[in-house]
Parts: C-alpha cells; sequence; structure tokens
C-alpha cells in the first residue's frame, strides 16, 4: 500500500484534492448504481433464509439457534459441570468476593478514613492541587448523599483493574518482546475495541453470573486493550543501546526484563494503567444493567422514575471521580518531574502522611467501637441539586419542544426513512457489491473483501433487516456528527476564548455516563430514532472537535505564515492549506466519530432506536442470547466495516 | 537447604535492590497455587455474602419498589439486618436468584416457564414464597380523554376504526402502539394479529422513555395508545382507560403470532433462592408473612412518585401510619 512521505505533502497538494473529487465522484456513481437497483428491484431480493434452505442435518449452523443451545446448556450445567465447577465459578466467585472484600473495607474504614487516606495519597502523588479535587470529589459523593454507592463503584473499579492489569501487562510484555505475539495479538485487541461495550455483557452475564462479577469481567475485558498496546509500545521502545548493553554483560533473560526494560518503560506503561482505569469508569456505569451497583445503577435508578436531576447528580459523581483518578495516575506516571511536590522539609511530609494514617486508623477503630455518626455519611449533611436540573429540564423542554418535534418529523420523513428503505428493500447483493465498490475506492481490493464480506456476515448472522436499518441510522448519525465537529473544531482552532470555554466542557461530556442524556433527549424528541440520534451525536463529538482543533493547531506555523504573506484569505488559508496538512488528524477524528455512533447503537436503543441495538437489549431482558449475540456480533460487522473504511482512507 | 548449582553462587545485594516484584510474584502465584488446590468445586453460590445482609432483586416499576422500600424498611429498623437493593430485569433476575447473587424477587408477575427451569421441578434453586395479595393487570392503555373524544375506542373495532389517529411519524401509516421495557411479558404482536389491528409496533426500549413520551403526549392531550400495569405509577398519575378485549381464558395466548385475548390477571407473587428459604432466619420469616392490599402498595407508590419522596422516608411515612397491617408480618421472636 502507498504510504506518503512526509516531504511530498506540498508537492502533493493538487493530489489529495484530486483524489477526494475521484472518490467523491465514485461515491456518487455507486449511489446511483443502488438507487437505480432500488428502483428496479425493490423489495424482490430481500436477504435469503439461508439456514431453512439446508437439509435438517445442518441445520444447527444457524448462529441465534447454536447460541440458545448454548445458553441453554449454561443454565442446566452451571453447578454440574467441571468447565464451570473448576473453571469459571472459580473466577466469578473469586472476583464476587474480592468486590465484598474492597468494599468492606472501604466501609470498615468509614468515611472521614477513606477521605483522608484518598486525599493524603493524592497529596504524596500528585501534589496539592490533585488533592484539593480528591477532596471535593469526596465531598461531591456525600454531599449528594451517594456516599456508598460512589465506594462500591470505586471497588468495582479496583478490582476489574487489577484484572486487566494482572491479563494485560503479561500480554503487553510478551507482544512487545515477541513480534509473533503483536501479531497474534493485534486482530484481537482490534476486535475488543469496535465491539460496542453493551455487546460485551450478554457472553459475561452467561459465564460469569449476574452482578458484580459479571461487571467486574466485562469491565476488566473493556478495559484491557490499551493495557496491553502501550505495555507493548513501551517495551518495544526501550532504547536498544540499554538492552544491548545489558545483554553484553551476561544478563539473563528474566533480568534484562526487571532490570532494565521494565524499569525504562515504567512512564509509558503506567500512562497504559491510566487508560485502563478512565475505560473501566467509563464501563462500569454501562455494567450497571447487568447488576452492578454503585454510581452507575444510581443513575440507571433515576432513570427509570424519570429523575434527570437525580441523575445528573450521579453523573457528575462519576465525572468527578474519573477526572480525579484520571490526574492521580497521570501524575504518578509523570513520575516527580510534572507534578508540584508537597512543600516543605521531607520530615515534615512524613509527619504528615504518618498522622493521617494514623488517624485513619483511628476512624476505622471507631467505627467498630461503634461510633455511630462513622457509620456512614450523616443525613444531615447533604444537599440536591436535583430539583433545579429538573426545573431547568422542563424549562428547555417548554421552550424548544415544539421545535424539536417538527424537527424530529422532518429529519425521520426526509432523511432517515428514505435511507432506510434504500438499504432494506434494496437487492440484498447489490447493497454488498456497493459496500465492496466503495472500500475499493477507499482503500483497494483488501478494503473491498473485507468490507464486503463485513456487510455479508450481517445477513449470515441472521439480522439483515436490523443490520440495515442501523446501518442508515449509523450514517446519518456520523453525517451529523462529523460535519457538526468539523465547523466545531475549525471555530475553535481559529479562537482561543473558544477553545479554553470548550475544553472543560467536552471534557465533562466526555465523562459524563451516556444514560444521563437519554431522558431528556427523549423528552425533546420524543421516542423513536431521532432521539437516539442526537445522543449519539452529543456523545460523539467530543473526540471529533478535539481531534480536528488539535489538527489544525498543529500545523506548522511556517507554512501558514508562507500563506498569509502570500496573501491568502483565511477561507483559502483553511482550505488550502490547513486542512490538507490536517489531513491524518481529520482522518482520525472521522473515524473516532463513526466509532463514537456506533458504540452508541445500543443505548439509543433504549430510547426507541429500535433495530440491531434493541436486538441486543432486548435478548439480554429477555434472556434471549441467540438474539442478543447475533445482534451484538452484527454491530461488530459494521464496525470493522465503516472502521477499515475510514482508516484505509487515511493510509492511502 | 543447600541448593546444588553449577553457577556460581549469586552476589549477595544490599536487600534494598533485591527484584522485588519477583518476590510478590512468586507468592501470588503460589498463593493461587494453594487455593487452588485446597478448594475444590466451587458453585456460584459459594460467592462471599454477609450473613446480615439482604439482597432485594428490584424490577424497574414504582409498585416494586413500594414493596422492597417497606420490606427493606422493616428489615434494617425492625430486625437490623442491612438491605441491598439489586436493580435487575424481570427475567435475568431468576437467573440471579439461580445463582445465588439476590436472595428474593418481591414481586413476580407470571413467569411459569422459569419456575419450571429454576423451581424444585428443575434445578431447585428457587422456590414460589406465595402471593404478596396484591393482584396485577397488564393491557393496553390509553387516557380518557380520546374516549370522550371518539366513544368505543377502547376496544378492538375501535381502535381499527381510528388507528390512523395514533399515526406518528416513526410508525408510518400505521397507528403507533408504543411498547413497554424489553423484559416484560408481552403478546402485543399476536393482539395486532388476531384482531387485525393496522398498528406498528413501537419499541421504546425503556419504561422511563416510554413514560416520559406518554406523559408528554398526555400533558398536550396528544393521543397515544401504550402497554403499561395496574398496579403502576402513571395509573394513579393519569387517567386511564385500558381497551376491552375479549377476557383471558386457558390456552387463549398460547400462539405468540395469534392471540385472541386480553392478558391474564396476575396474582403477584414472591419468588425465593432456595437456600435464603432453608437459612435465611428471621428476614425469610418477615418477607414469607407479607401480604398487603394493592391499596397499601398504591399508598406508598404515590408517595414516591407523586410527591417524590425518597423510597425509604415513603417507607418510614407508610410504617408509622399502618402499625396494625406491618405487626403480623415481624417474626415471634422479633416483637
Amino acid at each position: 500500500m502507498a504510504t506518503a512521505y512526509p516531504g511530498t505533502a506540498p508537492a502533493a497538494a493538487g493530489g489529495p484534492a484530486g483524489r477526494v473529487v475521484g472518490r467523491l465522484a465514485w461515491g456518487l456513481g455507486v449511489l446511483a448504481v443502488l438507487l437505480t437497483g432500488y428502483a428496479a428491484l425493490h423489495g424482490r431480493f430481500p436477504f435469503p433464509d439461508v439456514y431453512a434452505a439446508l437439509p435438517d442435518r445442518y441445520a444447527w449452523v444457524e448462529p441465534a439457534a447454536l447460541f440458545d443451545r448454548a445458553y441453554a446448556w449454561v443454565v442446566a450445567n452451571r453447578n454440574t459441570s467441571p468447565l464451570f465447577l473448576y473453571g469459571f465459578n472459580y473466577l466469578s466467585v473469586g472476583l464476587g468476593s474480592a468486590v465484598v472484600l474492597i468494599n468492606q473495607a472501604l466501609t470498615l474504614l468509614a468515611w472521614p478514613g477513606v477521605v483522608l487516606l484518598g486525599v493524603l495519597a493524592a497529596w504524596r502523588v500528585a501534589g496539592g492541587r490533585v488533592a484539593l479535587l480528591v477532596l471535593a470529589a469526596f465531598a461531591v459523593f456525600g454531599l449528594t448523599g451517594l456516599w456508598n454507592e460512589a465506594m462500591t463503584t470505586l471497588a468495582l473499579i479496583t478490582t476489574s483493574v487489577l484484572i486487566a492489569l494482572l491479563v494485560g501487562i503479561p500480554i503487553g510484555i510478551a507482544a512487545g518482546r515477541s513480534e509473533r505475539v503483536e501479531r497474534l495479538t493485534r486482530p484481537v485487541l482490534d476486535f475488543m475495541q469496535i465491539m460496542p461495550a453493551f455487546a460485551y455483557l450478554m457472553p459475561m452475564l452467561l459465564l460469569f453470573g449476574i452482578g458484580n462479577p459479571a461487571a467486574a469481567v466485562a469491565t476488566a475485558v473493556y478495559a484491557v486493550p490499551p493495557a496491553v498496546r502501550i505495555t507493548a509500545m513501551a517495551v518495544r521502545d526501550v532504547d536498544a543501546g540499554a538492552v544491548e548493553a545489558t545483554t553484553s554483560l551476561g544478563s539473563t533473560p528474566w533480568q534484562l526484563l526487571t532490570k532494565v526494560r521494565l524499569p525504562l518503560a515504567r512512564r509509558t506503561i503506567l500512562l497504559g494503567v491510566n487508560q485502563t482505569i478512565m475505560l473501566a469508569t467509563s464501563m462500569v456505569v454501562i455494567a450497571s444493567v447487568i447488576g452492578a451497583g454503585g454510581l452507575g445503577d444510581a443513575v440507571y435508578q433515576a432513570l427509570n422514575k424519570v429523575d434527570v436531576g437525580r441523575a445528573f447528580e450521579a453523573g457528575v459523581a462519576i465525572v468527578l471521580m474519573a477526572i480525579a483518578l484520571d490526574r492521580v495516575t497521570a501524575a504518578a506516571g509523570s513520575g516527580g518531574a510534572a507534578r508540584e511536590l508537597p512543600p516543605g522539609p521531607r520530615r515534615w511530609r512524613r509527619a504528615v502522611l504518618g498522622a493521617g494514617t494514623l488517624l485513619a486508623l483511628g476512624a476505622a477503630a471507631g467505627r467498630l467501637a461503634g461510633v455511630g455518626w462513622l457509620a456512614g455519611w450523616p443525613d444531615a449533611l447533604t444537599v440536591s441539586a436535583a430539583g433545579l436540573v429538573n426545573a431547568a429540564n422542563d424549562g428547555v423542554q417548554a421552550l424548544v419542544g415544539t421545535w424539536a418535534a417538527g424537527f424530529a418529523a422532518a429529519l425521520l420523513a426526509v432523511v432517515l426513512d428514505p435511507l432506510r428503505t434504500l438499504l432494506t428493500d434494496s437487492p440484498w447483493w447489490l447493497v454488498v457489491l456497493a459496500a465492496a465498490a466503495i472500500g475499493h475506492a477507499l482503500g483497494g481490493v483488501r478494503t473491498a473483501l473485507v468490507g464486503g464480506a463485513a456487510i455479508l456476515l450481517t445477513g449470515l448472522l441472521g439480522v439483515w433487516e436490523f443490520g440495515m436499518d442501523t446501518l442508515s441510522q449509523v450514517i446519518v448519525a456520523a453525517l451529523v456528527t462529523v460535519s457538526a465537529g468539523f465547523v466545531a473544531g475549525v471555530l475553535a482552532a481559529r479562537s482561543d476564548r473558544l477553545a479554553a470555554v470548550l475544553r472543560p466542557l467536552l471534557d465533562a461530556m466526555q465523562t459524563l455516563p451516556p444514560f444521563v442524556y437519554l431522558i431528556p433527549v427523549v423528552a425533546l424528541f420524543g421516542i423513536g430514532r431521532v432521539p437516539a440520534l442526537a445522543a449519539a451525536v452529543v456523545y460523539a463529538l467530543p473526540p471529533v472537535i478535539r481531534l480536528v482543533n488539535d489538527g489544525i493547531r498543529g500545523c506548522s506555523a511556517g507554512a501558514v505564515e508562507a500563506a498569509v504573506s502570500q496573501g491568502s484569505s483565511r477561507w483559502q488559508l483553511l482550505t488550502k492549506v490547513q486542512l490538507p496538512l490536517a489531513r491524518s488528524s481529520l482522518l482520525l477524528a472521522v473515524n473516532q466519530g463513526i466509532m463514537m455512533v456506533l458504540a452508541m447503537v445500543v443505548i439509543g436503543a433504549l430510547v426507541g432506536a429500535g433495530a440491531l441495538g434493541y436486538g441486543v437489549v432486548f435478548g439480554m431482558a429477555q434472556n434471549q442470547l441467540g438474539l442478543g449475540m447475533t445482534s451484538g456480533l452484527a454491530i461488530v460487522c459494521l464496525g470493522l466495516l465503516l472502521d477499515r473504511m475510514t482508516q484505509s482512507a487515511a493510509r492511502t | 537447604m543447600g541448593t546444588r548449582s553449577a553457577r556460581p553462587a549469586r552476589p549477595t545485594r544490599p536487600a534494598a535492590r533485591r527484584p522485588r516484584g519477583t518476590g510478590l510474584l512468586r507468592t501470588v502465584v503460589l498463593t493461587l497455587v494453594l487455593v487452588l488446590a485446597t478448594s475444590c468445586a466451587v458453585r456460584t453460590t459459594s460467592v462471599l455474602r454477609d450473613p446480615d445482609t439482604v439482597r432485594i432483586a428490584l424490577n424497574a416499576w414504582v409498585g416494586y419498589e413500594a414493596d422492597a422500600a417497606v420490606v427493606g424498611y422493616l428489615l434494617e429498623h425492625e430486625l437490623g439486618y442491612q438491605v441491598q437493593l439489586v436493580q435487575i430485569d424481570e427475567q435475568p433476575a431468576w437467573q440471579a436468584l439461580d445463582q445465588g447473587a439476590v436472595d428474593v424477587i418481591l414481586e413476580n408477575w407470571g413467569h411459569e416457564d422459569l419456575m419450571r427451569t429454576y423451581g424444585p421441578e428443575g434445578n431447585g434453586t428457587v422456590v414460589d414464597g406465595g402471593p404478596t395479595g396484591n393482584v396485577g393487570q397488564i393491557g393496553w392503555y390509553l387516557p380518557r380523554y380520546l374516549v370522550e373524544e371518539y366513544p368505543g375506542i377502547d376496544t378492538p373495532e375501535g381502535l381499527r376504526e381510528h388507528a390512523d389517529v395514533f399515526r406518528t411519524p416513526e410508525s408510518g401509516d400505521r397507528g403507533q402502539f408504543l411498547a413497554g421495557a424489553p423484559g416484560f411479558v408481552t403478546s402485543d404482536q399476536g393482539l395486532i394479529n388476531h384482531f387485525d389491528l393496522p398498528f406498528e409496533i413501537v419499541f421504546a426500549g425503556s419504561e422511563a422513555a416510554q413514560l416520559t413520551e406518554v406523559r408528554n403526549r398526555y400533558e398536550r392531550g396528544d393521543p397515544v395508545l401504550f402497554y403499561s400495569q395496574d398496579p403502576s405509577w402513571v395509573q394513579n398519575d393519569l387517567d386511564l382507560v385500558r381497551v376491552r378485549f375479549p377476557e383471558w381464558t386457558q390456552g387463549c395466548d398460547t400462539d405468540p403470532e395469534d392471540v385472541s385475548c386480553d392478558y391474564p390477571r396476575y396474582e403477584l407473587n414472591k419468588v425465593f433462592r432456595a437456600g435464603f428459604a432453608r437459612d435465611g432466619g428471621a428476614a425469610y420469616e418477615l418477607i414469607r408473612d407479607w401480604t398487603w392490599s394493592n391499596a397499601d402498595q398504591n399508598a406508598v407508590a404515590q408517595l414516591i412518585a407523586d410527591d417524590r419522596l425518597d423510597p425509604e422516608d415513603a417507607a418510614a411515612r407508610w410504617v408509622a401510619e399502618h402499625p396494625d397491617v406491618w405487626r403480623p408480618w415481624i417474626p415471634e421472636e422479633a416483637r
């Protein structure tokens, strides 16, 4: 595959533009063929029921039925089969117990103890400002009356991050040292990162049962890829000279690893730990659907009572927890360099830490002795912003409600319905060919094959119509996200003030659990595909805006200056210099935007998006593993299709 | 013990420079091996559990929440237990009982098939806990103002005639029937097929989303037809009429594609984890003896849903006002 050499960029300025036009023409051509095919043959070639045509002997290959049988087998054998008695049950019982134990330890410490230890640890590792942030987070947990929930979530995150690291770091080390292991793990990690969080939940539910064990495993699995990837990268990038020197001194491989590679890779590995923690924090919330307790459950319960304010409070608590964990681990990763160390002489610092630990132990002792106010955060010390948020929500709804409903109806009639009809009613083979053709235009033969195969697999899983319905929604949501994100990103890149206003907003949007804004979008747009689309756009916008902004700001100052001095207008500067130079960031932004939209497919089903997402939700709620798994895998297929296309577009 | 090695003895290093990671790793591996070797087969039910904690499955409707609030309040304040509410869908809740992840489902709607799988005739991990005293009715509901505007719309014939009233952009040229949460028992498509109703089911995907939509439409006086059940908080809140399908008879709903009758009336019951029924002690006895009327449940549900009271405060208020109702539930020795 052709790679662009950095040096050729200015010379090829007409190249990419020409290619964009070529691709656009190709895309329009494919669309025209699809439309003609639809006009001539619509409804005549629905995806065939392959499995009905098979002789009885082979009928068992139908994926949905296969999963359903597996499900029935597991239910019947969970407490008799050695696979479970000596295998999965160990894990699930061990993990479930670990969560209970950590939670009990936190309860035993009592809230003053936890606050003291947490703040002191943050102060020791990351300095005064982060310690204040941690203190603020704890204060919010307590003041909102969510102390116990926050502790459960902390226990869950701790457990699952520990498993993720226990599994991920050794694999990462292996992958960093051996090319073969690297090649084996890469596709698996790709698959894991494309798979939407919800789709993880069903198999976990099956193997590890309901509640905290399954939640811990699902969270760990979701959070493991960055641990593996970044560890591998860190180990591989260790200075070759250092490795050679040690080897020539006669070190054993074990010594080489523990004495040279790991210490040198430490900072990068800690960055992986940080990423793992962040992913775990977002997944723990989603895992509330399979009975995980804690803050996620608080959001979920509030939503079931349509109490947006309460859900928002719990959401803010999660955001604060995520930010606090992020800052502390990031500081731990950056070593002493970037952090401001606690002031004062060493001895003084030790004294503070010692006294704090003693006080915390005292709190634990007091709790054991039965001091009443240590048993839980005092109820008198709580305030609630829920009423305020609910009022604001009602206000917005009253203000733009009718307008939004009209917009929703128009969007359905003009865009969503026609596109869905086009995809579901066109001959299935034409849709497969169209996907392959677009793949070919973007990335050559391989992408064409992957694209065609992925979309064909959706049909073979038995969910063609759902798949096309979902695809139509994802396409529209991605278009909206990318265009809005580009506009906002360009504006932010041009105005420092706007960028400064946006940054904390984007931070919060990225960590706020998407459950929180589901009910407000329903209140605005009614039930159906439009509110789901709105939620997906809200969720996927921040990374797009961020990448576009970074990309344009990252353009070399020299090129920009040269263009300005030659009298380019701002528009010319943008379209002729900045956007072409930021091309790889922009394409990454498109890719990220699409993948994030896809991750919202299942969550969108909670507000009426239907299709594949509903298959997953329904399968989970009604114990129908077949429907749930085939729908989940079909989402992965669509993800593969869109990811490969946008990625190869970025490469060629 | 002396080690025989061809290699020269390693030079002793200062203690601080010993590879701490190795030692830790070995300890962890050894412990794991020990644990694996000493314990043998592990059943899911052996997960660590605090005997003083009762874990109640919490299904997402307010009637259930009222049950859980009152039972939980009494367990905590009269018997000194800790109560953990585990939010979970109806059917996975049975699985959770089977796996020992929760102790009791307080309000079960039917589910004979699950009872066959997990009950005494199946793998024996759950037992029926007797009726709660509440009677439940699932059905198709619409606002009363629609019946006043279109008399007879609350019958299958009336719905067929006025289906266009319920059209939305999402349902196209058919009427919209708003389905409930994905976990609920449904025979809606069967009803649509049998009575030849020109309706499209729109899946709200969650009860919260469905109720938000229903409330919005109700406030605007718009038409809406939806799946709901009584007792439920919307029933207290909005003035609704249930569509009159022919009454349920045995076997009229066996074919999910062709259902000729309304939903049955459910005698709601409790379902226990078998282990909890065996050694749940006073907590088990309290829940076993707990029964109350629809009016009792609605009183608590209303405090939670309309007055926006915290479930625990709602329970406290009800408990303070109705000692005669709950006194008999408390086990003899704890009274």
